[in-house]
């Protein structure tokens, strides 16, 4: 795989490089929302938008039901299509693999977040006050500014269940690794050859319907219906949030 | 069911399906303003048709530019896409290619107007290069998005140009049509120009068809958006007003006597103008619907 403009070559199992990604263990998520608050917190992302959800999901029918949650952020891809995208250099995928965001060079053409296979984009809507970046597009960014003063980013800090853990998976030593290596393990959408690299431990068949799942689903309706309550009708950028 | 946290809105909504019908529709305008100067004879009766057409062309790029600006979350930085060029992205290629596309215009109406034969070849032939360029871009703009598979499609950039043509031909048509109306001879060859265009656009709407009723599970999702939410847009204006009934207006004469009265230049424009509805409306379906299957998964 060549390099495409500024993108930084795919790192994943290149020795001598780092590789951050993260393991969402799905059989232990509780659905405490602990990860999007402290997200929010730690960024100050506006109300309507998010870095990263928790998805919940009823399964079943009365008494034979099931509750699952499903964490969902930016997959920070080894072969990332929003960078290859981005008309200016403004999304830009780091040497250690995180993909990034350059605001200030940002025109929210948001052709990024069409590139985006994981929904994990969004405008920073105009009306946010107490921090002055706005009308530009973000994402979650691994906590780079975490990571790189040896911490873990705040979704997996405050992790009630330690369903979150994050690592370099390029480091065999690393729990990340270890886990990639020696469990059963899936990610998103693998067959759009993003590589992504969060990897998901499944609890089981029907409570990863979401990433899995016949096109027509239950699950799948109910979705596009909160969709589209959510967004009041209007379902497509138009203007400023 | 509970949910405190819903997907993030979808990027694109109506001023981008707007921009991509306009800035085809100004390339082939223009391409037909342009002609006599680039295909020679072939192309005289549009002759007449050649300061009107740069004009609307331009008219048309004037209302684009500042569409596309103001769509931008930051207006201002509109030149970063130049500045910061990169060559990975066909929306870097379209923000060069657009004020080159201009430039031409506005070469070639000078040229028309000091009558500089020279001057109108070269801007013509770099300006319908440019033209070309402008659905295309659009298109590919949709195409390199690999996770949306309606999109991700290498005939979605020739359905844009195909498109741009048929609603270009309906501009032309129009202007003559308030200018004196078509000569005989411009209404034969914007009916050739329709019945290439749609001819191709039956086709591809038909391959598209097949690949989303066949195709993955996604493309079956979409299939499934297409035909709920988008029924009435694509079935109606799309395939019925926009193809089926401007195809039987174009053909009808050429192959039932009886239908000689479409031959017409009034019912050529017709049909021109029905196929700009629906070259409008499947842009703007398959734009909305490749971004709702998104949701489902």
């Amino acid at each position: 795989m060549t390099t495409l403009g500024l993108q930084a070559e795919p790192s994943y199992g290149v020795p001598g490089k780092k590789r951050w990604a993260m393991v969402i263990d799905l059989r232990r998520c509780i659905g405490c929302m602990a990860c999007v608050t402290a997200c929010k917190a730690e960024f100050d992302v506006p109300l309507g938008v998010w870095r990263t959800i928790v998805k919940v999901k009823d399964t079943g029918t009365y008494p034979n039901t099931r509750r699952n949650f499903m964490p969902r952020l930016c997959n920070h891809c080894d072969n990332p299509p929003c960078v290859r995208n981005c008309p200016t250099g403004a999304t830009y995928k780091h040497e250690d693999g995180f993909v990034l965001q350059r605001y200030e060079r940002c025109i929210a053409c948001r052709t990024c977040i069409a590139a985006c296979p994981f929904n994990a984009r969004f405008v920073l809507p105009r009306s946010r006050t107490r921090v002055g970046i706005s009308g530009v597009v973000d994402k979650c960014t691994f906590c780079a500014h975490r990571v790189a003063q040896g911490l873990v980013p705040a979704c997996v800090q405050t992790c009630l269940g330690r369903a979150r853990i994050f690592g370099d998976v390029n480091d065999p030593d690393s729990e990340v690794a270890r886990i990639v290596a020696t469990q059963k393990t899936v990610t998103l959408k693998s067959e759009k050859g993003t590589r992504p690299q969060v990897y998901y431990i499944k609890p089981d068949r029907v409570a990863v319907e979401q990433a899995a799942s016949a096109p027509v689903s239950y699950a799948a309706r109910a979705d596009a219906a909160a969709f589209y309550r959510h967004n009041n009708g209007s379902r497509f950028f138009a203007g400023m949030l | 069911m509970f949910e405190y946290m819903e997907y993030n809105i979808a990027p694109w909504g109506a001023s981008i399906a707007a921009y991509f019908f306009l800035i085809g529709t100004a390339g082939m305008v223009f391409t037909t303003a342009a002609a006599p100067n680039v295909f020679g004879a072939v192309a005289a009766p549009f002759a007449k048709f050649q300061k009107t057409g740069a004009i609307i062309a331009l008219v048309l790029l004037a209302i684009c530019v500042p569409l596309l600006i103001l769509d931008l979350g930051q207006p201002s930085r509109f030149l970063y896409p130049i500045l910061y060029f990169r060559w990975t992205s066909p929306l870097s290629w379209g923000a060069v290619f657009l004020p080159l596309f201009g430039l031409c215009i506005a070469g070639f109406i000078y040229g028309l107007l000091k009558q500089n034969r020279k001057l109108l070849r070269w801007t013509g032939i770099i300006g319908v290069l440019l033209a070309l360029s402008m659905p295309l871009y659009t298109g590919l703009d949709l195409m390199v998005n690999q996770a949306r598979e309606i999109w991700a499609n290498p005939t979605i950039p020739i359905l844009f140009v195909i498109l741009s043509i048929t609603s270009g031909a309906a501009v032309v048509a129009l202007a003559m049509a308030f200018t004196g109306g078509p000569s005989a001879d411009a209404a034969r060859l914007l009916r050739y120009v329709l019945a290439f265009s749609l001819g191709i656009t039956f086709w591809l709407i038909l391959g598209l068809i097949m690949t989303m009723v066949y195709g993955s599970a996604e493309l079956q999702q979409a299939w499934d958006v297409i035909n709920s939410d988008y029924a009435i847009e694509f079935w109606g204006l799309s395939f019925v007003l926009g193809v089926l009934i401007p195809l039987v207006l174009v053909f009808g004469p050429m192959l039932v006597p009886a239908m000689q009265f479409a031959a017409s230049p009034r019912m050529v424009t017709l049909a021109a103008v029905m196929g700009a509805v629906g070259a409008y409306s499947l842009r703007k379906v398959l734009l909305y619907a490749g971004q709702i299957p998104q949701i489902y998964y």
